[in-house]
């Protein structure tokens, strides 16, 4: 159970390890409140979608099966953007997030999952896959969003970190090129760390 | 049972599909008035910048109500008129297009099907107008002010629906796009009311733009450039008799204005 936890998120995780999802890393990570809200509503996604689709794995017929992940996953992502569009709180944040709310189907991590993990196992243990799966993409977000805002803005969630001590924000941070080299030193260090992760 | 026979399979697709289209059409349908709340505070808060009240950042610090409490300080009248310019009726204060609504304009001033189109005019003379049109993936919409009774741009904001993150998306998110539109002036008298020019609109020898009719498009979105471009003839091409009429009695209905103060 702690590995099916803890996995994803470390060892084998879905960006940094299995390169998954990196379109949506890139795009998403100018601000930390965008990057936060992504990684909520993939780990909703992932998570619940998993769980459906494990306690209907017995029942779907094989033939069709990626057509009902698709279709569950497509609900999930539909509900999420609907609730994000409800709230005053992330009406802005979906808007400014646009056609990445709409793309998390396309997310390799939501349906690899669904295919690899959720339809061999049991709910409880399904959920938990999907989540941490999120969580260990949301994570990477996270870290990516924190260097590309506090440099490229010199903001956090908003708040005035570093201009008011005259830092000039850096607009190469806010490029997507610069969230590709951020994520190429993250997999760097990653791989230092865990040398079985080299190849020979 | 055999899960993998056809009629299972048939039975089995059916009831999911149905099943998730309730679901979803359930949800929709209870957090419609919602989203509709915000779209319409986000709708006002696009004018309010066109017409330089602050930017679209503060608006949106500042939250829904309080940008529906200072737009109900602000806005003088609203009414909408034909393409002869002549007024059709009064429009509630509170009242806003949607997207949806301008796109049902949209359609009537390109078949010349009578279209009503709004006119928003705040205390301080500033009157707002709205474009809309086809950008590349999808569509394209602001809000252009102009300066008291004049063809002079105070300002202008656009939003879209799905152009290209960092390309087309720059109408909406680069301000220095926005900001081209300041000062220039809109020609009601051609065809072509206003133009985003490819290739790059005439310079004085300061590097400042010429007081024209034209700006710079954007660089690697020349559809949705061009897209906006038409959308804005378009529009403000229905919106010239009624300018020219405001042009033409400037200074009767300034006067008019000293008498009522």
């Amino acid at each position: 159970m702690k590995e099916t936890i803890l996995n994803p998120i470390f060892k084998g995780n879905p960006i940094t390890v299995l390169v998954l999802g990196i379109c949506s890393s890139l795009a998403v990570t100018v601000t930390m409140k965008g990057a936060l809200v992504m990684a909520l509503s993939v780990i909703a996604v992932t998570g619940i979608s998993s769980l459906i689709l494990s306690l209907l794995r017995n029942t779907i017929p094989s033939r069709v099966r990626i057509i009902v992940q698709l279709v569950v996953v497509a609900m999930m992502v539909i509900l999420v953007d609907q609730i994000l569009k409800s709230f005053e709180a992330t009406y802005a944040i979906d808007k400014q997030l646009s056609v990445y709310i709409g793309l998390i189907i396309t997310n390799c991590i939501v349906m690899g999952r669904i295919e690899a993990f959720a339809l061999g196992n049991k709910p409880w243990p399904s959920f938990l896959d999907g989540v941490a799966n999120g969580a260990g993409y949301g994570m990477i977000l996270l870290i990516v969003a924190f260097f590309r805002e506090l440099l490229g803005s010199g903001t956090l969630f908003g708040v005035d970190i570093l201009n008011w001590l005259g830092y000039v924000p850096n607009n190469l941070v806010i490029l997507p090129p610069f969230a590709l080299i951020l994520l190429g030193c993250i997999v760097w260090v990653q791989r230092s760390i865990q040398k079985d992760l080299q190849e020979k | 049972m055999n899960t993998n026979s056809n009629t299972y399979t048939i039975i089995y697709t059916t009831i999911i599909v149905t099943l998730v289209a309730a679901i979803l059409a359930f949800v929709s349908q209870s957090l419609k008035s919602k989203q509709e709340a915000n779209e319409k505070a986000d709708t006002i808060s696009q004018m309010m910048t066109a017409a330089q009240f602050g930017t679209k950042a503060d608006f949106q610090k500042i939250g829904n109500s309080a940008v529906l409490a200072k737009y109900a300080e602000e806005i003088g009248q609203a009414f909408t008129v034909g393409t002869d310019g002549k007024k059709i009726a009064d429009l509630d204060l509170d009242k806003v297009y949607s997207p949806k609504e301008l796109k049902n304009q949209n359609y009537k001033i390109k078949d010349g099907n009578q279209p009503e189109i709004p006119v928003f005019v705040f205390k301080n003379g500033v009157t707002v107008v709205p474009v809309y049109g086809a950008g590349l993936w999808g569509p394209v919409w602001g809000y252009i002010a102009f300066e008291p009774s004049s063809n002079s741009i105070k300002g202008a904001y656009f939003d879209h629906e799905s152009e290209t993150a960092g390309l087309g998306a720059k109408i909406k998110d680069d301000p220095e796009f926005q900001a081209e539109f300041i000062g220039e002036q809109a020609d009601f008298a051609s065809a072509n009311v206003f133009d985003i020019v490819k290739g790059g609109a005439p310079k004085n020898q300061d590097g400042t733009s010429v007081t024209d009719n034209k700006i710079d498009a954007i660089t690697g979105a020349t559809m949705t450039s061009n897209g906006l471009d038409a959308a804005i003839d378009t529009w403000l091409g229905a919106y010239s008799a009624y300018f020219k009429m405001t042009a033409t009695s400037k200074s009767c209905c300034e006067e008019t204005k000293t008498e009522e103060e």
